[in-house]
């Protein structure tokens, strides 16, 4: 009995000493809003998947925070064929968490995972679809075969689905252990998951970029935004990753000694889209009267505390097919009320909103919205959904209102990924509008590989959604980061894909 | 034919029940008056006047909400939905748990086996799983929740109504009603159903006070009506990121919520000890 105290006393002393030696080099805590479930690349499209394992694992492109492609695990790439061919040079000597050497085969092995059965199983699998085969070169030279060139590939190759797996532990441990027991080749390696709860990383020094400042890092489940906002004011969170900071908690946060909130311009953009095919809003002079009626810039500075910028299209300024030139509607109730006699609406017409019942700030953009549109005559009432309810049940079934909410992440900075989906004909966010037109073009930009070509295609696109008055476009929105002041070196990510390599922490 | 057992009047000096009457009367009359006292609704959005403190401006002695309405309008105005969900799906809930009660206690055998079997898998479903199912499935909105609170409440009634039937059911006064040849729906609802109100009525106080909870909690979650209709649950769900910054866009709904359902619950614990003589027992 006595022994077992002294040896217990003896690991009790040892522990504290490596737990000293550990904080010494300093240890991180970030709120996350969401558990993904399964760190599996293939298994997800969360965001809040991707700002964790970002720092777990690494694909053949990088996108950092100044949003430039640059090499991750692949030296340098080619296209050839007329871009139905892309050939990368893979880095040497780098290895995953687990000792496996990564090479040629483990692409190959990623690849035809994410295509395969496997693969077909999850979301990701649709966004890599171009890709036909992968031949292995050599130990360090892959080919992608494609079956048509897809413009944006590169960039996706940079996240998600595209993070290079590990073959033999995959094959050796089985998808179900590897959904909770992850292992990549990116600068941190995850050895303690606990579900709902969190996730410990610790640092990996063999990294082929270096080895990262911090030791360790934790990342906390919380997803109620005042008890992630009291945690970083107690000092027990560092740094609260978006989306979690409600606009209205910005002065709190600021308000608060040693954190402040950091802002970067996102890619999240939101609109209120229309109902194109029945009710008022299936006519063009309707859906114009409507965006011109509302002050977008007003709501912006109220409501968002400034923290978003008007957009014209459905599109933030970063996107690749944004244009400059393109001017958003004008607030103009007068012309508004003119266009909606025009189109015979009687004043008292009845539309309805559909909104996500737990956004709250965009509940009360909402209501600004229905109070300006009960400026021109038009009685709007707003529908609360549960998300999940409205996202997978209400508006792909068309079963909305005249008008309903949503919210778009696009994090790959390129409007196709947006606009396929919002406006061809039977996409699953298009439950409504048919255009031939707006067909022929989105399908034409995929197959140019000329970069000014298919920008100038992709702004047509923009300006033809913009005159048919698709969508009410409000707003893009900023990347809201609460941070503590002991955390040195934070750069925010506008895609909300934070890496941790160069953070440290003071004491 | 009541044996309603009322316990001399100095029970009318009651503490509990000046109290309970005085919050549930107040807050009542001003709901019922809130179409004079503010005729602008406090829906007037102003956005250079939001989140003004209590005071701050004589026209707004509450202060106002992130939209710049007007607090004191919207949380009067905002107790005619509470307490409309509160007290109409109390009483749906009591006329369909007496029916089913009545008749699945006085019948026995399959009716009862059916009646109850169908209340524990009721029972058996957590409250809001059932929400989030059925506004998907239905829709939102008040008329919507109201039957939502009904079909998930029901239960508790028929089960108490059948209780206290089968412990009064082979009583003299019943088998000599059945020895006479008294029609069974006379029965039920002239001989049995005044014999056991007391408890039901007991119930439904504390079951208005608990609705108006439920109706917060489900608009709180983004599960009830049009935000733009005021009302004490989603008012508060407002509020709460304005918490440190701006409390009283949360605190004045929420002590509405606590004193309407302190009354209720007063008026409550006041009918039990009045038609229930006996003892604390029987709730």
């Amino acid at each position: 009995m006595k022994n077992k105290r002294a040896l217990a006393k003896a690991l009790a002393a040892a522990s504290a000493l490596s737990v000293s030696a550990v904080s010494q080099a300093g240890s991180l805590t970030v709120a996350t809003p969401q558990d993904p479930g399964s760190w599996d690349p293939i298994d997800t499209f969360l965001v809040n998947w991707a700002s964790l394992a970002t720092n777990v694992f690494d694909g053949l492109t990088y996108r950092g925070p100044d949003l430039e492609l640059v090499p991750g695990l692949a030296t340098r790439w080619e296209e050839l064929d007329d871009g139905t061919r892309l050939r990368f040079e893979l880095r040497e000597g780098v290895t995953f968490h687990n000792g496996e050497p990564f090479d040629a085969e483990a692409v190959k092995f990623t690849f035809e995972r994410l295509l395969g059965e496997e693969g077909a199983k999850g979301p990701q699998r649709s966004n890599y679809t171009a890709i036909e085969s992968v031949e292995v070169i050599d130990d360090h030279t892959v080919d992608f075969h494609l079956s048509e060139p897809d413009p944006v590939l590169l960039t996706k190759l940079a996240g998600y689905g595209a993070m290079i797996v590990p073959p033999g532990y995959i094959q050796e441990h089985g998808d179900e252990h590897f959904n909770s027991n992850p292992v990549g080749t990116g600068p941190f390696k995850i050895v303690d998951y606990r579900p709902r709860e969190d996730v410990r990383l610790e640092a990996f020094a063999e990294h082929w970029g270096g080895a990262p400042k911090l030791d360790s890092v934790t990342y906390r489940f919380i997803s109620e935004p005042s008890t992630a906002v009291a945690e970083l004011q107690s000092g027990r969170v560092d740094i609260v990753i978006p989306p979690t900071i409600p606009i209205g908690m910005i002065d709190t946060i600021n308000n608060h000694d040693g954190i402040r909130v950091v802002s970067v311009p996102s890619p999240t953009v939101e609109a209120i889209r229309f109902n194109t095919q029945s009710g008022i809003t299936a006519d063009e002079k309707v859906r114009q009267a409507m965006i011109m009626a509302v002050d977008r810039q007003a709501i912006i500075d109220s409501i968002l505390a400034g923290e978003g910028k008007v957009i014209a299209s459905f599109q933030s300024a970063q996107s690749f097919g944004h244009d400059p030139e393109l001017e958003p509607y004008p607030h103009d109730p007068e012309r508004a009320r003119q266009l909606l006699d025009e189109a015979g609406v009687e004043p008292g017409a009845n539309v309805q909103i559909d909104v996500r019942g737990n956004d709250a700030t965009f509940g009360e953009v909402a209501q600004v919205v229905a109070a300006y549109l009960q400026g021109v005559g038009i009685n709007a009432s707003i529908q609360p959904y549960e998300t999940n309810v409205l996202l997978n049940d209400i508006i792909p079934a068309g079963r909305t209102g005249e008008m309903f909410q949503q919210k778009w992440g696009g994090w790959t900075f390129d409007y196709d990924n947006t606009a396929y989906l919002m406006y061809h004909t039977g996409e699953r966010w298009n439950p409504y509008d048919s255009d031939e037109e707006l067909d022929r073009m989105l399908n034409a930009q995929r197959g140019i590989t000329d970069r000014a070509e298919r920008e100038a295609m992709l702004q047509e696109i923009a300006r033809y959604t913009q005159e048919r008055a698709l969508e009410m476009p409000l707003y893009s929105l900023n990347a809201l980061y609460g941070v503590s002041d002991r955390v040195q070196g934070f750069e925010p990510a506008p895609d909300n894909r934070l890496r941790l390599t160069d953070v440290s922490v003071s004491e | 034919m009541l044996s309603l057992n009322f316990p001399s009047l100095r029970r009318f000096k009651n503490f509990e029940f000046i109290l309970g009457i005085l919050l549930v009367g107040g807050i009542a009359a001003a709901i019922l008056l809130s179409g004079w006292l503010f005729p602008g609704g406090g829906s007037d959005i102003n956005l250079a006047m939001r989140l003004l403190p209590p005071m701050a401006e004589s026209a707004y002695p509450l202060g106002t909400d992130p939209l710049g309405r007007d607090l004191l309008a919207r949380v009067v105005i905002g107790g005619e939905i509470s307490l409309k969900v509160g007290v109409y799906s109390a009483l749906g809930a009591v006329m369909i748990g007496i029916v089913m009660g009545l008749v699945s206690g006085y019948y026995g055998g399959i009716i009862d086996m059916l009646v109850m079997r169908f209340a524990d898998v009721q029972l058996a479903l957590p409250f809001i799983l059932l929400a989030i199912t059925f506004i998907a499935v239905i829709g939102g909105g008040l008329t919507n929740m109201i039957i939502l609170l009904i079909i998930s409440q029901w239960v508790q009634y028929a089960r108490l109504v059948r209780g206290s039937v089968l412990s009064l059911k082979d009583r003299e006064f019943i088998l000599s009603a059945q020895a006479i040849g008294v029609r069974d729906v006379r029965i039920l609802f002239q001989h049995l159903l005044p014999n056991l109100i007391g408890p039901v009525i007991v119930l439904m106080t504390l079951n208005v006070a608990n609705n108006i909870l439920l109706e917060s909690s489900l608009t709180f979650l983004g599960l009830g009506v049009d935000p733009s209709v005021p009302s004490w649950g989603g008012m508060l769900a407002e509020g709460r990121t304005y918490l440190q910054t701006a409390w009283w866009v949360s605190v004045f709904p929420g002590l509405a919520i606590l004193l309407t359902v302190l009354g209720l619950n007063l008026l409550g614990d006041w009918l039990r000890d009045t038609l229930d003589p006996t003892g604390r027992t029987s709730l």
